[in-house]
């Protein structure tokens, strides 16, 4: 059983030229609930995250047939503006990518980019931003420092903020934690639970302790197929497939 | 997960086995030694008191290891949470054993009773039940332990039964007192022993399944 959905998807297939990437993949995401995709290097986790907001437009060898809908609208419809698809779907990546600007201008961008010109907006929007994403005590004295001169978690919690601050809906991370260290990985983590209040996000990972642990619901995927979705604490005390089993007890993988 | 992982988890699978059996035969030989009046093996059985307290140790020991290098999920998790239980369970009915065993030397100048009991037989039947946990849990089959709530039954109306009869035995003549006394314990530890192993019967179908049952 699920909440009621913020995205679902319906048959969706991909194919990179004739590698057929994700295979009728139908399945729902529940509305201000971690979603966890987890699964072997290749199985078309990230490419499912990416197509949430149509990253998987930018390659060119890619067919996509199949629905995803969001809050009930089609985002493979004609009319859709993919720019605006991307503020209400936002994306932390698994390194952290902050623009070579000031902490302040990073996450000051997405906000001016959608037009919001007044400085006070703005000074509030990246306040907001940035303690919402818990990073605001680290650096309220240094916003106008290189955002390159942070640590990586913090650099990793700037994109948070730099994602939130255009207000999504919906937060895709793709392996926000590899590159960090238990320490930055567990804010990380605290602070993905703090977002559900808010936002819907979806996680790949590789690390499935982080899946258990941050999740309200799992996805396993392989070779292309959703094999089995579930309540997370059903998938690691009581998976229902054997393909699941076998992976999550590390017999391949 | 390594190999390595595996490799330790049905290490510690098969000395939990061995460490239940161990277990079962202390509580065995202590009812032998008893019937017996024999109070040279009641001694011994009394002496590994020692060797089950260290073994339940070790084996804890190595399962919260397994637990903190490794963090198992699913079949692992479910392994890993019955062997604990039955760690524990095994240790309270090999040291109902040793206890049994410590009476013998007490009983060895009391008057018998002239008439046969229902204890022995009771004995025969937790034990049966204990061997077939074990059985179930080293093969990881259901079969054996399908039928446990009825047997159970069996053995709490057989407690009840043998309670109501030591004490008609202590009002009717009061030199059998210091026995019967000691015959409801032992009627008590075997009821015990019994739903120890109802509850790691419940946890082998647990480990199994996923899924939870109560016996009653």
């Amino acid at each position: 059983m699920t909440l009621e959905p913020i995205i679902s998807t319906h048959n969706l297939n991909l194919w990179y030229n004739d590698t057929h990437a994700l295979q009728s993949i139908s399945m729902n995401i529940s509305k201000n609930q971690v979603t966890a995709l987890i699964g072997p290097s290749g199985c078309g986790k990230s490419t499912l995250l990416r197509c949430f907001n149509r990253l998987n437009d930018l390659i060119d060898c890619v067919k996509i047939r199949g629905e995803i809908l969001l809050d009930n609208e089609n985002i493979h419809a004609s009319g859709t503006d993919v720019v605006m698809l991307r503020k209400k779907v936002g994306m932390v990546f698994q390194k952290p990518n902050p623009f070579p600007k000031s902490v302040y201008e990073n996450v000051a961008y997405g906000p001016r980019v959608h037009g919001v010109k007044n400085k006070g907006e703005l000074d509030s929007i990246v306040e907001q931003s940035l303690r919402d994403a818990a990073l605001w005590d680290e650096v309220r004295d240094r916003l106008h420092d290189s955002a390159l001169g942070l640590s990586g978690g913090q650099q990793q919690r700037l994109c948070i903020a730099r994602t939130l601050a255009v207000e999504p809906k919906v937060i895709l991370m793709d392996e926000p934690c590899s590159a960090l260290d238990p320490i930055a990985t567990a804010k990380i983590e605290k602070l993905i639970d703090a977002l559900k209040q808010d936002y819907t996000v979806i996680i790949v990972t590789h690390n499935m302790q982080q899946a258990a642990r941050v999740s309200n619901y799992t996805g396993f995927m392989y070779l292309g197929k959703l094999i089995e979705f579930g309540q997370t604490n059903q998938i690691f005390e009581n998976p229902r497939e054997d393909l699941t089993e076998n992976y999550i007890t590390g017999r391949f993988g | 997960m390594s190999d390595k992982f595996h490799t330790e988890l049905n290490r510690l699978k098969q000395d939990t086995t061995e460490m239940a059996q161990f277990a079962r035969d202390m509580l065995r030989e202590s009812l032998d030694a008893l019937f017996n009046q024999d109070t040279e093996k009641a001694l011994q059985v009394y002496s590994r008191k020692k060797h089950i307290r260290d073994v339940t140790i070790a084996l804890e020991d190595r399962t919260y290891q397994l637990i903190a290098l490794y963090q198992p999920m699913a079949k692992d998790m479910r392994l890993i949470a019955c062997t604990l239980k039955m760690i524990t369970a095994a240790e309270r009915i090999g040291r109902y054993g040793k206890d049994i065993a410590d009476m013998v030397k007490d009983l060895k100048d009391q008057p018998d009773f002239p008439q046969r009991l229902p204890i022995p037989h009771m004995a025969d039947l937790v034990l049966g039940m204990i061997d077939d946990v074990i059985v179930a849990y080293k093969t990881e089959n259901l079969d054996p332990i399908k039928n446990f709530t009825p047997r159970d039954d069996t053995v709490d109306a057989l407690w009840l039964s043998i309670l109501r009869e030591m004490l008609t035995f202590m009002m009717e003549n009061p030199q059998t007192i210091t026995r019967s006394a000691y015959y409801i314990m032992v009627a008590r530890y075997l009821e015990r022993s019994g739903d120890h192993a109802c509850k790691m019967a419940e946890n082998i179908h647990y480990m199994i399944t996923g899924e939870w049952i109560e016996i009653e």
